[in-house]
């Protein structure tokens, strides 16, 4: 029987591996928190479409941990490609979005100024653009009247 | 007959004793939350992701926008701890 029992020492505090895995095994990690990631969502989804594409297939196939670290890596590199391009270009808008969105727990309906400039900054510098799958009429995010029409 | 201001003062003392207390209990909030209000409705995803905020910057609500994680990211995880409970 599958219980949903949260992990419990994971909260806990400092801690430090005794027995850390080998150095081979290491590969470097995505180094972004929360916030910065969800404020940049839709870039990261539309910029690494492909390997994130193949990292849910492969996983589709057999949810084992060790099956999919090709692919898992794949997506790493492409995020972190993707944040150092953001630091470079646009980092100070994507500063003030992720600071808004913090003090906001993290709603985007609470922070679409910045979101605007931000996402104007991408486009002009890096030609992505957020798009939001699916949606009917004008997307959300460009409403300048989401209380009434 | 003129205002009966000495009701008015234990109305006064109320409203400044819960006005007080309840400035007192957001100010407090708000320094545990590293100057933001408190994050409210968290759902698993949430929780996960805080718990990989604290082991990348170290402290509950702190932020950062780094390419590569630090080094110490790789060996802070106590996933290995967790038991299997059947």
């Amino acid at each position: 029987m599958a219980t949903h029992r949260e992990a419990t020492f994971l909260s806990t505090g400092k801690f430090v591996d005794p027995t850390p895995a080998p150095p081979e095994t290491a590969h470097p990690e995505v180094g972004a928190t929360s916030a910065p990631l969800k404020s940049a969502a839709y870039f990261i989804g539309s910029y690494c479409k492909d390997y994130n594409e193949d990292f849910m297939l492969c996983k589709d196939e057999n949810n084992d941990p060790a099956h999919c670290l090709k692919e898992g890596r794949k997506v790493t590199r492409c995020a972190m490609d993707l944040i150092s391009k953001l630091r470079e270009n646009c980092e100070k808008e994507w500063e003030a979005h992720y600071k808004c969105l913090e003090k906001n727990n993290q709603e985007y309906y609470a922070c679409r100024k910045p979101e605007r400039t931000f996402n104007e900054c991408v486009f002009s510098k890096l030609k992505l653009e957020k798009v939001i799958p699916d949606a009917s009429g004008t997307p959300i995010h460009l409403r300048e009247n989401t209380i009434y029409n | 007959m003129p205002v009966p201001f000495e009701a008015l003062i234990p109305l006064g003392l109320i409203t400044g004793f819960f006005g007080a207390s309840g400035i007192l209990f957001q100010k407090l909030k708000v320094s545990v939350n590293e100057g933001q209000p408190p994050r409210y409705g968290l759902d698993r995803w949430d929780r996960v992701m805080m718990e990989r905020d604290l082991r990348l910057t170290g402290t509950m609500r702190g932020q950062s926008h780094q390419t590569t994680a630090p080094a110490e990211f790789s060996t802070n995880s106590a996933w290995d701890l967790e038991t299997e409970h059947l």
